[in-house]
């Protein structure tokens, strides 16, 4: 027990003691109790209201000395009180240290709760989206950044993705916008400024599309030529082989050329609609009559276990298969085979072209999509391959919302296989299906 | 009046209710914003394919106008608002048809962008327009963030914004003129541009128009038809 509590105990023990020592002279023991218990009574009041009105009036003089019960009491309360005090400013400091790195941060950060109103947002976010940090709190962050892609993001739940959206304070400027879930139910939306990035961008595919362009006019007119001499019966026959060769390069360059231009298309347009309904199945058997030459390709074999049509476009779709399948043929010697499979569940569907060809080694499988990229370079360019055709798939892919798997073995053969997910898919009415079912 | 002070109701219902009405405004206001810079955006490069494509997507700034009209109706009819919560919905059911209007001013220019850019284009390709349509937008997108931070200063800028708006069409279409009385051949041409300048100003009066519906909610004060500016209360 402290030293104050057991003098106060004592104190007032003696206090009674006496009061009932004088009480029992005068024959009356329990008044004289009585009288010494109000006088400790009175005299604690007068200390507790003391007490109360020194912490309004902040004058504690009659506590400060001494070592009473009431000293004792105030000075573990001002001790808690500077305690207080000193963690108040210490977080308020802390606080002010973390929002001045926030500041600092390049980035825009807007914290949103799970209404997406604002909660709190740097200074990046002020200069990059105009937002107002007084102004604006508890207001939804799409009503200010009003970009229907934004609105759409945020109610998607998901935030996978990141998204472009104009700048809504810099003409001609875009901001890249990414939404990390947190902590219950918070958010944070992270805005950067990509305009030069997109500007880049643009301006490669820009390049890109007009190079392969200007590249086209130059190339018809050789091409032609080349023609005519190949039919010249007058040429010298020294002449007919470089003719020959050069025809064939010329023919090259030509399809580079068309696929760079399909590549960029793909690249600059926007997501592939959905109103059409592309019968991948029909579209397979199409590429085996096609692709097929029985005797001078390995066979093909087409198994379609699924009605489901896919929505996206129908030539795209197209040329996806007809790349696919060419380059496994290509790859597939004349005694192998090739199957091409169409199957679908609720989870979505899938495409896969599978050969029995010489197979890609795993360190390659990463770059397989790369423009131009491939796996031996001395070899592939004899049979015609281009080195686009994979980007193209990737692209067009990428349009439809689906993914593409590769799974490979050296010497056994590849497996290439495109998911596309169930939004993307539409089940054919029966009576479309008897439709279809008649003999072509 | 701050933004708290819609949500400040004893049914919560209707609190959410009135927020929800207000998002629905705004991101009605951002699709007819996307509609706005993407036109602007396909007659200055010239894109057909764009400009097409915003003609073809003013059903969905029509769709939402009709969704939010009768949210409009369905409160005016269960809660009977009084006051600012009146005041509110009847400048949102103002504004979204000025909206709806800046939204067809957005297809013209689309369908215009399209005819333009099988034109010959002149050297500048269209800057005087495209200065125009950028302040334009400038002003739509001030008036809606005013409608969404019930901000009656920046309101004000905008309706008095609309004024060198007006000059500005002045001027594009004095140098229209002078361009066709010079050479008759480009009238086909230049006539397609003085449409599409007329378009932009007029979308400049109707962001004029949804920022006087601003001050009208937040203030209670009608100031259509008037003078605004320094003298805007001379009896006070």
């Amino acid at each position: 027990m402290p030293d104050a509590s057991r003098k106060f105990l004592v104190g007032l023990v003696c206090l009674l003691a006496a009061g009932a020592g004088i009480g029992w002279l005068y024959d009356a023991p329990a008044t004289g109790v009585l009288a010494a218990a109000l006088i400790a009574l009175f005299w604690q009041v007068r200390h507790l209201l003391a007490f109360v009105r020194a912490t309004r009036t902040r004058d504690f003089e009659v506590f400060r000395v001494g070592d009473g019960i009431w000293q004792q009491i105030f000075s573990s309360f001002s001790y808690q009180q500077a305690r207080a005090a000193r963690y108040k400013r210490q977080y308020r400091q802390l606080l002010r240290e973390i929002r001045k790195s926030t500041d600092a941060m390049p980035d825009g950060a807007v914290i949103l709760d799970e209404n997406h109103e604002i909660v709190m947002c740097n200074r990046a976010a002020k200069a990059l989206a105009g937002l107002k940090p007084k102004k604006d709190r508890g207001q939804r962050v799409d009503n200010i950044l009003r970009d229907p892609k934004l609105t759409k993001l945020l109610k998607s739940e998901t935030y996978a993705r990141a998204i472009e959206i104009p700048s809504p304070v810099r003409d001609d400027g875009w901001l890249n916008c990414r939404v990390v879930p947190y902590g219950a139910d918070q958010k944070l939306l992270v805005l950067r400024d990509v305009t030069e990035s997109m500007r880049l961008a643009r301006m490669r595919r820009d390049f890109v599309a007009n190079a392969s362009h200007e590249l086209r006019s130059p190339l018809t007119v050789v091409t032609g030529y080349l023609d005519t001499l190949a039919d010249d019966e007058a040429m010298p026959r020294d002449w007919a082989m470089p003719v020959t060769q050069m025809q064939i390069q010329a023919r090259r360059m030509n399809r580079i050329v068309s696929e760079l231009l399909e590549l960029s298309r793909l690249e600059s347009a926007g997501p592939a609609d959905v109103e059409e309904r592309v019968d991948v199945g029909g579209l397979l058997s199409a590429a085996r009559r096609a692709l097929g030459m029985p005797g001078d390709t390995a066979p093909i074999d087409v198994v379609v276990d699924s009605a489901a049509r896919l929505r996206g476009s129908a030539s795209e779709i197209e040329s996806l298969i007809t790349n696919l399948v060419s380059n496994a043929v290509r790859h597939t010697p004349v005694d192998g085979s090739v199957t091409l499979t169409w199957r679908s569940d609720a989870d979505g569907a899938e495409l896969s072209v599978t050969d029995t060809g010489e197979g890609i080694d795993a360190e390659h499988l990463p770059r397989l999509t790369e423009r131009f990229f491939r796996v031996d370079r001395g070899r592939a360019r004899e049979d015609g391959g281009v080195g686009l055709g994979l980007a193209i798939v990737k692209h067009i892919l990428g349009r439809h919302d689906g993914r593409l798997e590769v799974r490979s073995e050296r010497g056994k053969g590849s497996t290439f296989t495109c998911h596309f997910p169930a939004s993307r898919l539409a089940m054919p009415s029966p009576a479309t299906l008897r439709g279809e079912r008649r003999p072509a | 009046m701050q933004a708290s002070d819609l949500t400040d109701h004893i049914s919560r219902r209707f609190n959410k209710d009135l927020e929800d009405l207000r998002n629905m405004v705004l991101s009605m206001g951002g699709v007819v914003e996307t509609q706005l810079s993407r036109a602007i955006a396909a007659i200055v490069s010239g894109d057909s394919e764009l400009g097409l494509k915003v003609a073809n997507d003013d059903y969905k700034v029509n769709k939402l106008e009709v969704a939010i009209d009768e949210e409009c109706n369905r409160l005016l009819a269960t809660r009977s608002p009084a006051a600012g919560d009146l005041r509110l919905i009847v400048a949102i059911i103002k504004t979204i048809t000025d909206l709806e209007r800046i939204g067809d001013e957005a297809e013209k220019i689309g369908f215009l962008a399209s005819k333009l850019a099988a034109m010959d284009r002149p050297s500048d390709s269209y800057r005087e327009l495209k200065n125009l349509g950028t302040h334009v937008s400038h002003m739509l997108r001030d008036a809606m963030n005013a409608f969404a931070r019930l901000d009656v200063a920046d309101a004000t800028d905008v309706v008095l914004e609309d004024e060198r708006v007006d000059d500005e069409y002045e001027l594009i279409q004095r140098q229209c003129i002078t361009f066709m009385m010079e050479d008759p051949r480009s009238i086909k041409r230049v006539m397609n541009v003085t449409w599409a300048a007329r378009s932009l100003e007029r979308i400049g009066d109707h962001a004029k128009n949804i920022c006087e519906y601003v001050i009208y909610m937040v203030e209670g004060k009608d100031v259509r038809h008037t003078v605004l500016g320094d003298d805007e209360t001379p009896e006070d």
